[in-house]
């Protein structure tokens, strides 16, 4: 019996002692070597010769590129093959996203096509079509060197080193960047580059966008000279200036580096760089131009002027939330490292976002009006698509639901605002949609950005995610306000300064007979629907 | 009267700036960047509209 408990002493003991005696370290990682990879078999000629209906003998280690063919395959041969193959799923990520954000440029030409009267068929299309040509020579020109050309080089885009040049000035003891100096003609400064090439479509297409909402506020009365002098402008100056303080390393990027408001200004895809822009530039567009004739009565009642075909309206805006899955998730710039995983993420923010901003107008219409009308349905859908445009990045569901559904009502208020109290006429309600919620949008990263993205740890050269005053930083929201006011204060100005010069150099506005007769034979010399023969319906009727 | 208005849309857009010069407090960068954007909204609004309005084509 003293044996039996000795042993099960001992045993106990024994255990214990292994238990507590400290775990064998891990064994070191062993490096790879040349010889390592020189044992990888790659497939026969023959398993080739016989085709690969599997796919699993296509894209091996034969597929990687050798630097010297006498060496063979290196490990520095792999591992340049690996960051060739992160910044090649970004490039291409990047490319097609930007040919997805062009696409955009039809679905605003439908859009606002479609919502004003067939006699201005052809020169509202026009106008769509060529801010796209005009809009890319000034950027291409000067625009993209002010916006980008101080940025200081993007990770997932390899670098692009060359873009490091920032004119900057001293406030307040701290360096305010107000543009950039490289990349005119896309080869100064050494810009002919790959990575820049990439970023030059991807932000040019943005830029457009912005241009494009100009000609939804001014449609039907302006002239066609003023309208290429304006855009010329816009693609040229009051465009990049605001993107460079946003996302060209300017001041504005800046208000959490020098100041410690949150990350500095947020605007992950733009709410406030391309839709706010635009849309105060509508507005200023749409006050100096002044109200289509019989748009008011004598006693300032506005009269609803419908437009010609909501069949397009409605599939613009279905070409538009299409668009918008380049405009949005495209914006990481990749979708290879630095957290950019998150894409899915932003999508679904973005498809959730427009389907409430959606129901928000047409149950406000429902309610309001007694009819669902379909048009503010089809802004809706946008002011919900424009509004998470900026915090698209940076939320989760439920607040890219909730920022939707504010759009959708508050894209329905502001134009019975601008159209009753300001008595500004906008025919395609574009001040509303882009403008109204671009700064929606603006606030909104403010409010509801969550703290849990992270794009390389870091965003605008600040520690840690961007967190709004939901999500317990007060700061990011001042950062969104000062975004804001530059927006009203500055973009605006500087926009109406330069439509007031056009005006008095070129003059804006088309003559009282051609706006009657209708655009299409006085400014373009070709009706839009030549085959059809055009009724003019009274004003105010059919709304 | 319209270039008063684009004078104070401006004067909104100083003021905002001017805000992280003025305190280092989150609260009191808030408020004056709110009186910014609310001058702003005034000379656009109160002042630069209302001089567009005073000739516009429907009075005629």
């Amino acid at each position: 019996m003293k044996k039996t408990i000795l042993l099960i002493t001992v045993a106990l003991s024994a255990r214990l002692a292994m238990a507590q005696a400290p775990a064998a370290p891990p064994a070191a990682p062993v490096p790879i070597t040349d010889a390592d990879l020189k044992s990888v078999a790659a497939p026969s000629n023959d398993d080739r010769l016989k085709g690969d209906p599997g796919g699993a003998i296509t894209g091996t280690v034969a597929d990687i590129a050798v630097a010297d063919s006498k060496k063979g395959l290196t490990v520095a041969d792999a591992l340049n093959q690996v960051g060739q193959n992160k910044i090649a799923i970004n490039f291409v990520w990047t490319l097609v996203t930007g040919f997805l954000v062009m696409f955009m440029q039809a679905g605003f030409a439908v859009v606002e096509t479609g919502l004003c009267r067939a006699k201005n068929a052809n020169h509202t299309m026009m106008m769509n079509f060529m801010v796209y040509g005009v809009g890319m020579l000034a950027y291409w020109l000067i625009g993209f060197a002010i916006q980008m050309g101080g940025v200081g080089g993007n990770g997932n885009l390899g670098g692009i080193q060359p873009l490091n040049t920032e004119w900057t000035i001293n406030l307040f003891g701290k360096p305010f960047g107000l543009f950039g100096q490289h990349g005119l003609f896309l080869t100064q400064g050494g810009t002919y580059d790959v990575g820049a090439m990439v970023m030059f479509l991807f932000q040019m297409v943005f830029m457009d966008t912005a241009l494009t909402i100009v000609t939804g506020s001014c449609a039907e009365r302006w002239k066609y000279v003023a309208f290429v002098v304006a855009s010329f402008f816009m693609g040229a100056f009051t465009y990049p200036l605001y993107a460079n303080w946003a996302w060209g390393n300017g001041w504005l990027a800046n208000l959490g580096a020098n100041f410690g408001l949150g990350k500095g200004y947020c605007d992950f895809a733009g709410s406030g760089v391309v839709h706010a822009v635009g849309g105060l530039t509508a507005l200023a567009g749409a006050m100096i131009l002044g109200p289509r004739l019989g748009k008011y009565t004598r006693d300032g009642k506005p009269n609803a002027i419908i437009g010609h075909d909501i069949v397009i309206v409605l599939t613009g805006c279905f070409i538009l939330a299409f668009g918008w899955f380049g405009f949005n998730p495209g914006s990481t710039l990749g979708a290879s490292g630095n957290g950019n995983l998150r894409i899915g993420s932003i999508a679904v923010n973005t498809m959730l976002a427009g389907m409430t901003g959606g129901f928000g107008a047409m149950f406000y219409m429902w309610m309001r009006y007694g009819k669902p009308d379909a048009s503010m349905s089809g802004n809706g859908l946008l002011a919900g698509l424009v509004a998470i445009t900026a915090p698209s990045g940076f939320v989760n569901t439920v607040g890219a639901c909730i920022i939707g559904l504010i759009a959708g009502v508050l894209v329905c208020l502001s134009v019975e605002f601008i159209d009753r109290v300001m008595k500004v006429d906008d025919p395609v309600g574009a001040i509303s949609v882009h403008g109204t919620n671009g700064l929606w949008g603006v606030i909104s990263v403010g409010l509801f950005a969550d703290g849990k993205s992270n794009y390389g740890g870091s965003w605008n050269g600040v520690n840690g995610s961007v967190t709004g005053l939901f999500y317990g930083d007060a700061s990011q929201f001042v950062a969104q306000l000062i975004g804001v006011a530059t927006l009203i204060g500055f973009v605006f100005t500087f926009s109406f300064v330069i439509f007031w010069l056009i005006e008095i150099v070129v003059g804006h506005r088309v003559s009282a007979r051609a706006e009657l007769e209708g655009l299409d034979l006085p400014e373009m010399g070709q009706l839009g629907y030549p085959e059809f023969e055009l009724k003019a319906r009274p004003v105010g009727a059919g709304a | 009267m319209a270039f008063a208005g684009v004078l104070i849309t401006l004067l909104g857009f100083i003021v905002a700036v001017l805000s992280v010069a003025m305190t280092s407090s989150i609260a009191g960068r808030m408020v004056v960047v709110l009186i910014g954007i609310a001058i702003c909204l005034i000379g656009i609004i109160g002042v630069l509209n209302r001089a567009f309005l005073k000739n516009a084509n429907w009075r005629r």
